[in-house]
């Protein structure tokens, strides 16, 4: 049983397969993680593959600042994702909001509305640290159950306890 | 005993030959784009963590469709490997068809549902060419049974060289490979996110991936029955069929259905019935 | 021939009897004794005695047994003044409702028979007048088991019906009466071996056919039930002019005087190509495919019993029974290619509808084409397809109906579309109409069986062949459709079946019950009568439940193990399925609580909507039924020509 657990974990590990969200980036991080899926980076080395889809996915990264509009869309879409499963913030306003920070019209970093595992910083950061954030998510991946499965209840801030929160 | 173990043989290896084909399929189309591409192993890996992820389900009966699909092919490929008739492990597997549709319907999603009808609009197209190539074989061999495939003295091409032709388009559309993957796509994503899969999550795409490696396997052995004089043949021309199928995909883009059916239908049973139309004089 | 002494009653005799005259008391009865109390116990009765005496006969097949020649002068007699009756009632109708073509076809009908009565020619006598062979039996066994479930059914739908029509008198006295009316004259037709006595029950079922397609009495009801009349008289035009031939030309009036040898040229083959003619209308193959279509606004236990199940099984019947004497011929060639014809543009018609009934009746006529294909082909494998095909197309066809049936007085619509996500208004009527898709589209269900019998005796034949492979695939398309969106939905919470009355979900139960263990028991049952219903040449052998001959091998018994395995394991998947979590489908992340909702502009909620491909530019009534009439008439020209050589 033990084998077989650790069989898991290892494909876990190699075969991670990514959704890509932009909360409303510049598109300048979106670049650079397209760029990694190219033959110059060759993610699929890893197994990478990009699919676009939630409920096939084990990696979300997610770029940009959220804002009240679309964390809607990143909850549901992280909802929708089986678990265990790993969330890579992306660039300043992934991180924090960026230089959007404060504004009136944001709610501020990822980890404001999903609990986030990896940071990648940078603005945009280099493919090479996108990669590094994805691989460092992996080895938290293959030990599973990093992230709160997502039947334990609401998942970071929610709507109710948060001052920036849509409200009609 | 003897069909017990060929079929117990080809539950086992079928799956794991799928596998590594597809396998090297991938690291085939990485160096055709001057990448380096993943372990050989790959598919084996996906599928292993598929199995493990939490279930997640859309609508319970895509359960059932999953289990169904995977069931249907097994057999199919277990009737062939036992040499049983051509005609029903053809009818078996369009039930896997069927489930895999009916299980993508049953989800409110307008990917799945679209991705649904565009597996049938597939199968409406491939089917009968599938049903002609298999007459073929029949009127050349006098029997549906593969073991009369088997007896025959000279290797089924000679005779039968455009039905294989024929073959080659339903084998397209079978293992979902450009320019007829416009149901579901195994590269990148496409403009259907996930086609007829985009539902299926977790260990039941699983489920769906194995029977893939059943069906790719099925083609293929459908495929070598055409030089079945001896094993080196056989796997010869499997396999080249199969690099085929790989080159094929690296070298052109997805088609919309209107085309699917013009190629399928226009060309693949025109061919097909010239074909049947000597066998019948000759 | 020789003088019969009275001789005592044989068993054979009195279960005939009560498979033809019990209906008909009950139907008298029915019609006279105007109480619902009666009705609900004499129709579970009649089923009850019907199946009982199907079931007693199959002990004693093959038999037939004639009448002492005062007694069948008698009936001979009074058959002909009933026909008479008949004519006449349909000529009131025809002038009644002005149709133009009824009176003529009744006229013409009627100048027929009297012809023949003021110039009568010599004939032997016939003896026998029964005859019962295993083909016989197989439908008396359809009429009598499969007719009597509808009919106790319908006593649970026929009240629903007429609430919602808020009649101020039941009319229900009537209906029953015709129904069970109509299966005396089905047991009368199969039975029957004299070729009067068959047109004589062949007019009763069309009028029968009008009495209940006419029965709700709303203009499209009449107008369809007058189609329905016009199109069946012609039917019945041309098997008198058959009947007549064979008796005025030949001598020869009953089955069992027809030789194989004879039938070789063109003044034994025209009659032939005319009963052929009789059993196409009968059977709605195009270009009279009309009547059917229009029947379907009939309530739907008729559309089940007479338009899908029995009466339109009559036609094939009449093809079969002559189907030994056209074989090697052009007429079997071209029955063949008619047939094939059949089978594809049905299912390319179905393809284009999205009203649940019409799908049905089109299907109806594709696999009534189906079987013609293969009576046409006439050899033994082909043969033994149709007569599979026969009896699995009835049970299933009964049970699709009787859902579509529950369906619409559940949702008030026959639209598929309507039917979206049925499954979480109604789930077990939605999974037993899936399962009524599965039996109709998969193996090892018995359907499937006849299917790939067919397919493989077809592959002699280019064109046959290229039609029945294109017209399976359309036949999987709209099926497999249908099944999808009736689950589109998922059910919140435990699965608790709707409520539909008691005899709904006994007829239910029956018939998919009955369809899994006929299918299970094909090798079997084509060794206890499937086998001799097709032919005297057994073009199958049955070894460890697998139908095997040189050409193919189809392993019954095994596959039905996996597929029952199967079926177990993925229930249980889905039992353990439903605990899992239930997400919502992918929308891009902008889903909202409700399924298939999404969040739209301005906030708003919008349904998603992915409609069937229903090709309506490509496979369309309008666009498609033009020229399919014209290529039918033209192959029926060809049919009837060709024996002219």
């Amino acid at each position: 049983m033990r084998i077989w657990a650790k069989f898991i974990g290892y494909a876990r590990f190699k075969s991670p397969w990514l959704l890509h969200f932009d909360c409303g980036s510049c598109n300048g991080c979106d670049i650079e993680i397209l760029a990694c899926l190219t033959p110059v980076y060759d993610l699929e080395r890893f197994g990478i593959v990009n699919v676009g889809n939630p409920l096939h996915a084990d990696v979300l990264l997610v770029s940009g600042t959220v804002n009240p509009r679309n964390r809607i869309v990143l909850e549901n879409l992280f909802n929708q994702m089986p678990a265990p499963k790993v969330v890579v913030a992306i660039g300043a306003c992934g991180l924090s909001g960026g230089i959007f920070r404060g504004a009136y019209n944001v709610v501020g970093g990822i980890d404001r509305v999903i609990p986030v595992d990896v940071y990648v910083p940078g603005c945009p950061p280099r493919p090479e640290a996108i990669i590094d954030g994805v691989r460092l998510g992996l080895e938290k991946l293959r030990t599973g159950g990093v992230t709160l499965d997502s039947k334990d209840g609401p998942i970071g801030a929610t709507k109710e306890n948060h001052p920036c929160s849509r409200t009609n | 005993m003897r069909n017990a173990l060929l079929a117990l043989s080809g539950l086992l290896a079928a799956p794991l030959a799928g596998s590594l084909l597809i396998g090297l399929d991938r690291i085939l189309t990485a160096r055709l784009q001057s990448r380096i591409g993943p372990p050989v192993l790959q598919p084996i890996f996906d599928v292993v963590k598929l199995f493990g992820k939490e279930r997640v389900v859309v609508n319970a009966w895509q359960a059932f469709s999953a289990y169904a699909y995977l069931a249907a092919v097994a057999v199919a490929v277990v009737l062939f490997f036992i040499r049983s008739d051509l005609l029903v492990i053809f009818l078996i597997q369009a039930v896997g068809t069927v489930f895999i549709v009916v299980g993508a319907l049953a989800s409110a999603s307008p990917f799945s549902q679209v991705g649904g009808y565009r597996e049938l609009l597939q199968s409406l197209a491939c089917e009968p060419l599938l049903v002609l190539v298999i007459a073929g074989i029949y009127l050349e061999t006098g029997s549906f049974a593969i073991t009369a495939v088997d007896r025959w003295p000279q290797p089924l091409m000679v005779r039968l060289p455009l039905l294989f032709i024929s073959l080659l388009f339903v084998m397209a559309v079978k293992l979902r490979k450009s320019p007829f993957d416009f149901a579901a796509c195994r590269h990148a994503h496409q403009e259907l996110v996930g086609g007829v899969l985009t539902d299926y999550s977790g260990p039941f795409l699983a489920l769906i991936e194995v029977g893939h490696w059943f069906e790719t396997v099925l083609m293929l052995g459908i495929c070598s029955l055409f030089w079945a004089d001896n094993w080196a043949a056989m796997l010869a021309l499997a396999g080249a069929a199969y690099l085929t199928m790989v080159w094929l995909d690296n070298v052109t883009a997805r088609m919309n259905w209107r085309l699917l059916f013009g190629y399928a239908w226009l060309l693949g049973l025109p061919l097909a019935l010239i074909n049947l139309f000597w066998l019948y004089r000759g | 021939m020789h003088f019969q002494r009275v001789k005592p009653v044989r068993t054979t005799e009195i279960i005939v009897a009560i498979l033809i005259l019990w209906p008909l008391a009950a139907a008298i009865l029915c019609y006279l004794v105007r109480s619902d109390r009666l009705r609900n116990k004499l129709v579970p009765v009649t089923g009850v005695l019907l199946t009982t005496a199907a079931l007693l006969l199959s002990i004693h097949i093959p038999f037939s047994f004639g009448l002492e020649p005062s007694a069948e002068k008698v009936i001979d007699v009074l058959i002909l003044s009933i026909d008479i009756l008949l004519l006449g009632v349909i000529l009131f109708i025809g002038l009644r409702h002005r149709h133009r073509l009824i009176p003529i076809l009744a006229i013409l009908q009627l100048v027929l028979i009297g012809f023949n009565e003021f110039y009568p020619v010599p004939t032997p006598r016939v003896n026998p007048i029964v005859h019962c062979d295993a083909l016989s039996l197989l439908l008396v066994l359809i009429v009598s088991i499969v007719g009597s479930v509808i009919c106790v059914q319908a006593l649970a739908y026929m009240k629903t019906h007429e609430a919602h029509l808020q009649l101020s008198a039941s009319r229900q006295h009537r209906f029953f009466a015709v129904m069970l009316l109509f299966l005396a004259a089905m047991n009368g037709l199969v039975l029957a071996d004299k070729l009067s006595y068959l047109y004589f029950f062949f007019e009763i079922t069309t009028i029968c056919s009008y009495l209940l397609i006419a029965h709700d009495a709303t203009p499209a009801a009449i107008t369809n039930a007058l189609r329905a009349l016009w199109i069946n008289s012609f039917g019945g035009l041309a098997l008198v002019a058959a009947v007549l031939w064979f008796a005025r030309f030949h001598g020869i009036n009953a089955f069992q005087q027809f030789k194989a040898d004879d039938f070789r040229s063109a003044v034994w083959l025209l009659p032939l190509a005319f009963m052929c003619l009789a059993g196409f209308v009968k059977a709605a193959q195009f270009p009279f495919q009309s009547w059917l279509l229009g029947a379907m606004v009939a309530p739907t236990p008729v559309s089940a019993l007479l338009h899908s199940s029995t009466m339109v099984k009559a036609g094939v019947y009449l093809v079969l029974r002559v189907a030994p004497f056209f074989q090697d011929t052009f007429l079997g060639l071209c029955v063949a290619l008619f047939g094939a014809f059949a089978f594809l543009a049905a299912a390319a018609l179905a393809l284009g509808q999205r009203n649940g009934k019409r799908v049905l009746a089109y299907s109806t006529i594709s696999n009534l084409g189906l079987m013609f294909a293969c009576a046409g082909f006439g050899t033994p494998m082909a043969l033994t397809a149709a007569v599979i095909l026969l009896l699995f197309h009835a049970v299933t066809k009964a049970l699709l109906f009787l859902c579509v049936g529950a369906i619409e007085q559940g949702i008030d619509s026959r639209d598929i579309e309507d039917m979206r996500g049925l499954y979480t208004r109604m789930p077990l009527t939605a999974l037993i109409t899936v399962a009524g898709v599965i039996f109709m589209i998969m193996p090892p269900f018995g359907l499937l069986v006849g299917k790939w019998m067919a397919l493989e005796a077809a592959a002699r034949n280019l064109a046959a062949l290229l039609m029945l492979a294109l017209g399976s695939a359309l036949t999987v398309m709209y099926w497999a459709r249908w099944a999808g969106t009736l689950m589109s939905d998922p059910l919140d919470g435990r699965f608790r079946p709707e409520s539909q009355p008691v005899l709904t979900w006994g007829a239910l139960g029956i018939l998919s019950f009955g369809i899994v263990a006929l299918s299970t028991a094909v090798p079997w049952l084509y060794g206890a009568l499937l086998q001799a219903a097709a032919g005297d040449v057994p073009a199958y052998s049955v070894h460890n439940g697998a139908m095997e001959n040189p050409t193919g091998i189809f392993s019954v018994f095994p596959l039905c193990l996996a597929a029952g395995f199967g079926f177990i394991l993925a229930l249980g998947a889905v039992r353990h399925a439903r605990q899992a979590r239930i997400v919502s489908p992918y929308m891009c992340g902008a889903q909202q609580p409700e399924p298939g909702v999404f969040t739209g502009p301005m906030n708003q909620p919008v349904k998603s909507e992915a409609g069937n491909y229903y090709f309506a530019f490509l496979f369309g009534e309008e666009r498609l039924t033009g020229w399919i009439n014209a290529g039918a008439l033209l192959l029926l020209t060809l049919l009837i020509g060709g024996t002219l050589r």
